[in-house]
């Protein structure tokens, strides 16, 4: 049961407004998008009950929800919703602003995945290019599953799906500049 | 020597919080001319209007300003109150300092009642110039128009025409009966809608105050309130009525097929047909797209087999004229086109349909004998889909607004499969369930508990194929399960939008219309089947959606407001309106270029006394005139006044601030 | 001779090579010359945009910077992720042009953003700026015989506004370009449902339910094959499909084809350059259908009499 005591104004639906640029208030429940979602079954809350929580302020419950992790950004969902509410850029919206604010979810599933999303910039970072190698080996490791997808190396590594080295960019100053532009931007969130 | 009375309403708190007005009183008190002023609660109450009177003939006033709200309000209110105490009616001036002032400036309560005592001082001054003016009365024809032959129409010309006023009907397609004659059964009786409906065709065929013109259109209106002269066409139907029995012959014998409108498409008519059985009138037309005689010179089977010698290939389009005193518009309303929700496969998959589609399919004169069926295979679905909301309340991919009707039709639905199809199962995927009317709430629960019909809330996200059934999946919001339906029939509760030729006929008639195509009411609480255009009324979903029992209610509400103003041999008519004064006129008929109402006519007049020379003058029609000041703001010689709005008037406003 | 910008993406040299190269052959072979950006970084992917706004809209905005220098009006991309992220940041960087101007400050010396190259992704220059009359004209070898599933994804037609390109539920321009090689491409309802992406290593239980389901569809509606567009695409459906096979229970035993590498096929070039070697699904027995045409089914032939005798019962 949740009680909901008098909060004055809604500042957590503004916040999640302002950075998405849609307007949650208009979303009327009618559930398209949760039936559109590949991956709403994998979800906390499908994006209708995110709707309605961020409605409700429920701002710990919507950051700490796994549901924006799983969120593919495919805008199938927005592609339909008859009041034409942006929803990619409400989870996206929310998923920033819960990293922003330091809210970590510890599920293994969510941990992989941001697991995978940081080494991958980190190779960008390095490199200005993704070297696909690295990253399996190192997700496998950080992730604590050394033989996942070991059944699929062989193949892929005789069929050159996947390079044993990468070619760096001579660029990767002016890459390493962005990443500090990005990082400062995002700690003035705080 | 003018004796000016000003009353000064609080309006409540409307006026009083924003406004000063004791300030107001005081600042009025200090004009020369005010001989009387006071501040009261609602000046518009019957105490509030005694003041008005009991003052007048204290103080001997020769004007009344009354500072309140918009005189759209309470004008004809005061007017009344003068002429009941002896006084010219339009010796009234009315300041709008609610909406002008207290309404628009409520942060600044100083600058709000400066600006009501500029208000108030203006019409002051405006009313000490004021002329004692009269009503003017205009004949009236005592003929009403109906356009559209639908249960709207039906029963406005039948309530119009038994209070023995004649009627004439015109209507588009061959027969009279409209959307009601397409459906089986109605909520929430289930009466059989044809039952229902054909005794109110057969009344106005025989009705001896109804003219009904079927096959016809209003090409052009002219005219105002009282005077209207409208130009009806009166398509060729190449048969000729009066001979013509109905025996049917010659539709049996046509071999060319078109689909068929009355079924959805379903099935095919002929070239030459009736709409329906019970169509009225029961005589044929040919359809000049389709016929081949028509279009090649060829064939000629139905003039063959026509035993009366009734077709007519050389029959012309008829242009007829009528002169009415009144205009009901009830053109009904058309489907929305499902096109745009391609995620539900709309055009690739033949087994979904729209809801016209399955009544039509239910109705026992339909194209299918009264059972819904499959349009792939033909066979009868035992699982079968609804959808509400198809196009309604879907500001991506279709209309804003609610289309009302169609809750409460797929309840409808559901109950005629479970009557029809005893061993099928309805699924009615739903946003809302809007049941608002009379009986519907404990009709939906028939639905609901008798058909056990399963009710999902949610919106469907997609629709596909599975061997030769399709799979509808959407969410159940109530259980939080995305849910697959294995489905043999999909049948979309589609938007309905207003008839495609409604802004033309609107721009044809001089009426407005909304964004959507719905024709424009006067005021959407007060004055819900009057048009802005004084004599135009609406009935029936031409304005809005709305439900049978609403459009009878509203056809009947047209028709007594037709009565009403046929009720006297003439009609009054605001005095407000442009006067030419002939010493003036040049006869340059630039004002009857620019009058929009087309209100103005040259007349010929001798050069001076006794002159047998002739020179050109303006006249304005009193009748059509509606006072709009374009010919004033145009006359070069300044021999147009408006009444109302003289110089000297707006003068006296101007010098007063 | 045209001439267009090119980004190839991170995986053309690995993951996807045979997507790279085929593009490279068809579009010599239609006249049009690839302008490779130089030194081209990677484009942020999933990941970027993902993590943090700003970085997603910075690694891209280089490339369009040094593409600008290019001179050429329009840009094509293989990669529908790719693609979708350069068109992304070229709208939004076109419509905040501060925010534009402080990413830009740090790589200013590679140049200034002016928002003056087009951005296509290559399906869409094949089908808009080349045209199907001119993929036609080049067809030597008909791939008459085949049925073609065409999958496109969730990037390459969505979201509408962004990509303006062909419709978000039922596409058909992929079909038509396969159709123009002479092949059929069946009815399949699962075009645009997305296929788990870049959850392919963090999270692939996910691509194997979301492929699975595509592959089921795919092998229902009659196909030989799925034809692709995009290099995730291609190796979730291809590279995870004994894993989904595994986890449905069924065998799908579909191969999947780049549009480009069947657009060398059909344009008559020789098959051992079309590295099919690549795919995991071997691609034999599908392409064993080219040249195996079905017989029509009998039409109803109607006879004048059979009419007029109709319309007297009538």
């Amino acid at each position: 049961m949740i009680t909901l005591s008098y909060i004055g104004k809604n500042t957590f639906l503004e916040a999640i407004n302002k950075k998405s640029g849609a307007n949650v208030l208009e979303c009327y429940q009618c559930g398209k998008c949760v039936s559109t979602c590949p991956v709403s079954q994998y979800m906390d809350f499908p994006p209708r009950e995110i709707m309605q929580m961020i409605k409700l302020g429920m701002k710990n419950e919507v950051y700490m929800a796994n549901s924006t992790w799983f969120c593919l950004t495919c805008s199938a969902c927005s592609g339909r919703c008859p009041r034409e509410i942006e929803i990619p850029a409400v989870m996206e919206a929310i998923r920033h602003l819960a990293i922003e604010e330091n809210y970590v979810n510890k599920t293994k599933k969510v941990k992989s995945i941001r697991i995978f999303h940081n080494i991958f910039l980190d190779m960008i970072k390095r490199y200005g290019r993704s070297y696909e190698l690295r990253l399996m080996a190192e997700h496998n490791i950080r992730t604590r599953d050394l033989f996942k997808d070991m059944n699929l190396a062989p193949v892929a590594l005789l069929k050159g799906k996947i390079p044993l080295l990468v070619k760096p960019l001579k660029g990767t100053k002016a890459i390493r500049r962005m990443f500090k532009l990005a990082e400062k931007l995002e700690k003035k969130h705080q | 020597m003018a004796r000016v009375g000003v009353f000064v309403c609080f309006c409540g708190a409307n006026i009083a919080d924003f406004v000063d007005v004791p300030k107001v009183i005081e600042e009025a008190k200090r004009i020369r001319e005010v001989k009387y002023a006071i501040e009261y609660k609602y000046m518009c109450s019957d105490p509030g209007q005694q003041l008005i009177r009991d003052a007048i003939v204290q103080h001997k006033l020769t004007s009344i300003v009354v500072a309140a709200c918009s005189p759209r309000m309470h004008e004809k209110t005061f007017r009344k109150a003068l002429s009941d105490a002896g006084m010219n009616p339009y010796m009234l001036e009315i300041a709008n300092i609610r909406e002008h002032s207290s309404w628009v400036h409520q942060k600044d309560k100083k600058a709000a009642t400066e600006k009501a005592s500029d208000l108030v001082r203006m019409a002051v001054a405006k009313s000490i110039a004021n002329e004692q003016l009269h009503e003017i009365s205009v004949p009236v024809t005592k003929r009403a128009l109906v356009i559209g032959g639908g249960i709207a129409g039906i029963q406005a010309a039948l309530d119009i025409a038994d209070a023995r006023i004649p009627v004439t009907l015109v209507e588009k397609s061959p027969s009279i009966g409209g959307r009601m004659a397409q459906l089986d059964e109605t909520f929430p009786t289930l009466d059989c809608s044809q039952c229902i409906l054909t005794p109110k065709m057969v009344d106005v065929a025989s009705h001896p105050f109804i003219e009904l013109i079927p096959y016809s259109e209003v090409v052009e209106l002219d005219g105002y309130v009282g005077n209207y002269k409208a130009k009806i066409k009166k398509k060729a139907s190449y048969v000729n009525f009066k001979v013509c029995t109905g025996c049917g012959a010659c539709w049996q014998k046509c071999p060319v097929k078109v689909p068929n409108e009355y079924n959805m498409g379903i099935d095919k008519r002929k070239a030459i047909y009736t709409p329906f059985p019970q169509a009225v009138p029961n005589k044929p037309v040919i359809d000049a797209e389709h016929c081949t005689m028509l279009l090649k010179g060829k064939c000629g089977i139905c003039a063959k087999f026509c035993e009366k010698g009734a077709i007519d290939y050389k029959m012309q389009d008829e242009i007829i004229e009528r002169e009415v005193g009144a205009v009901v518009i009830a053109t009904g309303y058309d489907l929305w086109d499902p096109k745009p929700y391609e995620e539900y496969g709309v055009g690739r998959f033949k087994d979904i349909i729209t809801s016209l589609e399955f009544e039509r399919m239910v109705s026992a004169n339909g194209p299918t004998g009264g059972l819904p069926i499959r349009p792939s295979d033909g066979k009868v679905p035992k699982s079968v889909v609804f959808i509400k909301c198809i196009g309604s309340r879907d500001e991506a991919k279709g209309i804003e607004y609610c289309s009302k009707i169609c809750c409460m039709y797929t309840a409808k639905h559901a109950i005629l499969l479970h009557h029809k199809v005893h061993d099928s199962h309805a699924y009615i995927f739903y946003m809302d369930i809007r049941a608002a009317g009379k009986g519907y709430e404990e009709f939906v629960k028939r639905a609901q508990v008798d058909t056990a019909a399963t009710y999902l809330r949610g919106r469907v996200s997609k629709i596909y194929k599975k061997g030769d059934q399709l799979i509808v999946r959407g969410e159940d919001a109530q259980i939080g399960q995305v849910i697959e339906i294995e489905a043999d029939l999909v049948v979309l509760a589609t938007a309905i939008i207003p008839p495609k030729g409604n802004p033309d006929l609107a721009r044809l008639l001089g009426v407005s219309y909304d964004k959507y195509g719905y024709m424009s009411e006067a005021h959407p609480k007060l004055r819900p089947v009057e048009t802005a255009k004084a004599g135009i009324f609406l009935a029936g979903c031409t304005q809005a959606p709305k439900d049978i029992p609403d459009t009878v209610a509203q056809a009947s509400a047209c028709a007594a407001k037709v009565c009403g103003l046929f009720s006297g041999d003439t009609m009054k008519k605001d005095p407000m309106i442009s006067k030419v004064d002939n010493e003036f006129c040049s006869g340059c008929q630039n004002c009857v270029k620019v009058c929009p109402y087309q209100a103005i006519v040259t007349e010929e007049i001798p050069m001076g006394h006794g002159s047998k020379e002739v020179r050109t003058v303006a006249k304005i029609n009193e009748g059509v005139c509606q006072g709009c000041g374009s010919c004033v703001a145009i006359c070069r010689s300044m021999a147009i006044t408006l009444s109302g709005f003289t110089d000297p008037q707006i003068i006296n406003e101007i010098v007063a601030i | 001779m045209k001439k267009i910008t090119y980004f190839p993406g991170c995986s053309a040299h690995g993951t996807s090579e045979e997507f790279e190269k085929t593009v490279r052959m068809v579009m010599q072979h239609l006249g049009v010359q690839l302008e490779d950006i130089p030194d081209w970084n990677c484009c942020g992917a999933t990941s970027a945009h993902t993590m943090n706004e700003s970085l997603a809209y910075a690694l891209p905005l280089r490339n369009l910077v040094l593409a600008e220098k290019l001179d050429n009006a329009t840009m094509a991309i293989p990669c529908a992720s790719c693609y979708q992220r350069m068109k992304v940041t070229k709208v939004h960087m076109d419509e905040n042009p501060e925010l534009a101007g402080q990413i830009n400050a740090t790589i200013i010396e590679e140049g200034t953003y002016q928002g003056k190259v087009a951005i296509k992704s290559m399906l869409q220059y094949c089908y808009e700026d080349i045209g199907l009359e001119a993929i036609k004209a080049q067809v030597t070898k008909s791939l008459a015989g085949m049925k073609l599933a065409c999958y496109y994804g969730c990037l390459l037609t969505r979201p509408k506004k962004i990509t303006q390109f062909d419709s978000p539920e039922y596409p058909m321009s992929m079909d038509h370009i396969v159709e123009a090689l002479g092949a059929k491409a069946t009815d399949f309802d699962y075009k645009t449902e997305c296929c788990g992406a870049s959850f392919s290593i963090s999270n692939s239980e996910v691509v194997l339910n979301l492929t699975g389901k595509i592959l089921e569809m795919a092998k229902e509606s009659g196909a030989h094959a799925i034809v692709v567009a995009c290099p995730l695409c291609q190796s979730n459906l291809d590279m995870r499909q004994p894993g989904a096979e595994k986890t449905a229970g069924k065998k799908f035993d579909l191969p999947i084809f780049y549009f480009t590498q069947l657009m060398a096929l059909a344009f008559g070039m020789p098959e051992k350059d079309l590295m099919f070697n690549k795919n995991i699904i071997p691609v034999e027995k599908a392409l064993a259908n080219i040249g195996k045409i079905e017989p029509e089914p009998e039409k109803n032939k109607k006879t004048k009499k059979a009419v007029e005798a109709e319309s007297e019962v009538a």
